[in-house]
C-alpha cells in the first residue's frame, strides 16, 4: 500500500529575478511503514523537497498525495492539522522553544488540537523516558545537552502519534555514539510502530540504516 | 501536572524579556494616565459648571448691568464679590411675561478683625419666604428654616471641615451669630457660603461696617413658565430693564466653557500624539518580536500551528500589556488627577468632583485606549508573521 504518492513536483525559487530549480519535477512513490534515506550534497533539495511532503512549503507544480489525498490543495488550516496529526517534524537544528520546559514543548503539538493537557501529560512523560530523557521533565532547552535536546524532540514529533515522520539530518552535529543511538531510536520506531520514515543525511553510514536510499542531485533524484 | 494552555506560553514569552515588557507597559500606563487625568479634568469642569446651573433651579440669572461675570465667579468659583441692585427691580422683573416665579439673594464677604470674629468667609443673606435655592438644601440639613440671628455653613466651610466649631456665637458685622449647622453637599459655589435670612441685613447694615445699603441685593433667581426659551425672556428682561444683566441657563459658565474647549483641544492634541508613539513604539517593539521568534513560529506552524494560534499567541501577550498598562495608567491617573485638582483653581474653585458612574467610563475609556493602541501597533507585524511559509520563516535570520 502507498503511504505517499509523489508525482512530477517542482520547486522553484527566484533569486534575484533568477529561478532556480530547487526540486526538478521529481516523482516518487513510498510505502506505509518504509524506512528510507535521502543523500545529497548541500543545496541538492533534499530539505525542500521534504519540506513539500510535510506540507511547510508549497510547490512550484505536481501532486503530492498522501494516503491518496493531495495535500496541494488543503487550505492553510487543514494543511496545518495534516501537519498535525500526520506528520512528526525533525529537523537539523535544536527546534525547541527555549522558553518552555521538555515537557511543556512535547505538549505543543497537543495544544494546537486541542487535547486534553492532562492525558497528553501523561504520554509527554512515558514518551521522554522512552528517549531517554525523563529526568529532564521540567528542564529547559538551555539546560539541555545539543543530543538530549534531539532526543526530546523526537519525542514531540511522536506525541499526535503521526504515521509519517520527517527528519532533517536529526543527527547533524552529534557525537557518533549518540548519533548510533537516535538512529536505533528510529529503527525500533518504523519496526514497532509501523511508522513511515523519510530522514535527509550526509553521512553514506547513517543512510545505510535505511531499506531504501534515495541519492538527490540538482533537484533530482535518483534510487541507489 | 500544572495547567498548560496559550496563556502559558504567553505568560513565559513576555517574561524572556521583562525590561522590553515593563518599558512596553511603562508607554501604554503613561498614555492612559495622561488620557485619564486630562478626561478627569474637562469632564470635572464641564460637569461641575453643568451640575450647578442645574442645582440653583433657576432658568435667569439676574444681576446688575456689568455684574455678569463677577455673579458666575461668585456662584460657580466661589469668589469673593460684591455687587448690588435695587430691591425694586424684583418687582419689575416680575412683571416681564414668562415669569413664573421669583428669588433673590444679597452677597457680603466679611473683613476679618475690623467687624467680625470668624476668617473672612462669603455671607448669602436670602428671604427663606420665596426661596428655591438654598431651602431644599436647608430642609435636608437642619429640617426647619433659620431663625434671626442664626446662620448654616456651607459644606466646603471650615465648620464643616472641623477647624471651628459648631453652635457657637460668631461676630459678624458687629452682630451675634449662632452656627446651627453644615449644609450637605450642593456641588456649586454655595458650599463655600455662610447663610442667613435676608432679615438680619438691617442689623448688618446698622452696623456700619459692611457696604451694604437698605434694600440693595445682588441677584435674582427666575423660573420661567414651561416650553419659554429662557434665552429669548432674558433679552427682553434687558431690553425692559437697562439697569441689569441676564444670564440664561445655559449661558452660565460660559466663559469658562469657552476657555475649556481650548483647554480640551490641547489635551485633544497632545492624546493624539502620545496615541500615535505609543502606536509607533508598540509597533517597532512587536516587529523586533516577530523577527526574533521568526524560527520559533516557523516551528509551531510546522508542529501544526494555525494562522490563528499564532494570532491567538501574540495578541494574548498584547491583552497582557494592555491590561497591565491600562490599569497601572488609570490608577495612576485617577491619583494624580485627585491630588492635582488641588493645585488647579479652577477645580477648587468649582467644586468639581466626578459621580462614580463618570470614573467608571472614563476608566473604561482609559482601558480601551490602552488596547486600541496595543492592538493597532501589533496587528502589522502578528499579521506579516503568520502569513510566512513554516519553511520560510524557520530560515529568516
Amino acid at each position: 500500500m502507498q503511504h505517499i504518492e509523489i508525482e512530477d513536483l517542482s520547486k522553484i525559487y527566484t533569486v534575484d529575478k533568477l529561478a532556480i530549480n530547487a526540486v526538478d519535477h521529481v516523482s516518487l512513490k513510498i510505502g506505509k511503514g518504509e524506512f528510507v534515506s535521502i543523500v545529497g550534497h548541500s543545496g541538492s533539495g533534499k530539505t525542500t523537497f521534504i519540506s513539500m511532503i510535510g506540507g511547510i512549503i508549497k510547490p512550484s507544480s505536481g501532486r503530492i498525495l498522501v494516503e491518496g489525498n493531495d495535500i496541494c490543495l488543503l487550505n492553510d488550516d487543514a494543511l496545518s492539522e495534516y501537519r498535525n496529526r500526520k506528520v512528526g517534524f525533525m529537523f537539523q537544528f535544536a527546534s525547541l522553544l527555549p522558553v518552555l520546559t521538555a515537557r511543556e514543548n512535547l505538549l505543543l503539538p497537543g495544544l494546537f488540537n486541542g487535547a486534553k493537557t492532562s492525558n497528553d501529560g501523561k504520554k509527554a512523560v512515558e514518551y521522554l523516558e522512552m528517549v531517554g530523557v525523563g529526568d529532564k521533565l521540567n528542564a529547559y532547552p538551555s539546560q539541555l545537552s545539543g543530543g538530549q535536546q534531539r532526543r526530546v524532540a523526537i519525542a514531540r514529533a511522536l506525541m499526535n502519534d503521526p504515521e509519517l515522520i520527517l527528519a532533517d539530518e536529526p543527527t547533524g552535529d552529534l557525537d557518533e555514539e549518540t548519533e548510533g543511538e537516535i538512529m536505533n531510536l528510529f529503527e525500533k520506531l518504523n519496526q514497532e510502530k509501523k511508522l513511515t520514515f523519510i530522514f535527509i543525511t550526509h553521512n553514506l553510514e547513517l543512510a545505510r540504516h535505511a531499506k531504501r536510499q534515495i541519492r538527490m542531485t540538482n533537484g533530482l533524484i535518483k534510487e541507489i | 501536572m500544572d495547567k498548560f494552555n496559550f496563556l502559558t506560553v504567553a505568560i513565559k514569552n513576555l517574561r524572556r524579556k521583562t525590561f522590553r515588557t515593563g518599558a512596553l507597559v511603562f508607554s501604554i500606563a503613561l498614555l492612559v494616565c495622561l488620557m485619564i487625568f486630562a478626561l478627569s479634568f474637562v469632564v470635572s469642569v464641564s460637569s461641575g459648571i453643568k451640575k450647578t446651573s442645574d442645582r440653583f433651579g433657576a432658568d435667569l440669572l439676574v444681576v446688575p448691568v456689568g455684574a455678569r461675570s463677577n455673579a458666575e465667579e461668585f456662584l460657580l468659583e466661589s469668589k469673593e464679590a460684591s455687587f448690588y441692585m435695587p430691591k425694586s427691580i424684583i418687582d419689575r422683573v416680575r412683571k416681564i411675561e414668562g415669569i413664573e416665579e421669583l428669588t433673590y439673594q444679597t452677597y457680603l464677604t466679611t473683613i476679618s478683625g475690623l467687624c467680625c470674629d470668624i476668617a473672612p468667609t462669603r455671607i448669602i443673606a436670602f428671604n427663606q419666604g420665596s426661596d428655591f435655592i438654598v431651602n431644599p438644601w436647608l430642609q435636608k440639613s437642619l429640617g426647619r428654616k433659620l431663625k434671626k440671628g442664626e446662620a448654616i455653613a456651607g459644606y466646603e466651610t471650615d465648620y464643616n471641615l472641623g477647624f471651628e466649631l459648631l453652635d457657637v456665637e460668631k461676630t459678624i458685622f458687629n452682630n451675634k451669630f449662632k452656627i446651627v449647622g453644615v449644609l450637605d453637599k450642593t456641588g456649586t459655589g454655595l458650599d463655600n457660603a455662610l447663610f442667613m435670612d435676608e432679615e438680619n441685613l438691617n442689623d448688618i447694615i446698622a452696623s456700619g461696617k459692611s457696604p451694604l445699603k437698605t434694600g440693595d441685593i445682588s441677584i435674582i433667581f427666575a423660573k420661567l413658565k414651561k416650553g419659554l426659551d429662557p434665552y429669548l425672556v432674558g433679552k427682553k428682561v434687558e431690553a425692559d430693564i437697562v439697569e441689569v444683566d441676564v444670564v440664561s441657563r445655559r449661558e452660565m459658565g460660559g466663559s469658562l466653557l469657552n476657555a475649556l474647549k481650548d483647554i480640551n483641544k490641547i489635551f485633544l492634541v497632545s492624546i493624539s500624539m502620545a496615541s500615535i508613539l505609543a502606536v509607533f513604539l508598540v509597533w517597532a517593539i512587536f516587529s523586533a518580536i516577530a523577527n526574533e521568534r521568526s524560527k520559533e513560529v516557523g516551528i509551531m506552524r510546522a508542529i501544526g500551528a494555525k494562522e490563528s494560534h499564532i494570532v491567538r499567541l501574540f495578541m494574548l501577550e498584547v491583552f497582557i500589556i494592555a491590561i497591565m498598562g491600562s490599569i497601572i495608567g488609570i490608577a495612576t491617573g485617577v491619583s494624580l488627577s485627585a491630588s492635582l485638582s488641588r493645585s488647579f483653581n479652577i477645580l477648587k474653585d468649582i467644586s468639581a468632583s466626578l459621580s462614580l458612574i463618570q470614573h467608571t467610563v472614563i476608566a473604561i475609556a482609559g482601558l480601551l485606549v490602552g488596547f486600541a493602541v496595543c492592538v493597532a501597533g501589533a496587528m502589522m507585524p502578528v499579521n506579516r508573521i503568520k502569513k510566512l511559509e513554516p519553511l520560510l520563516a524557520i530560515k529568516k535570520e
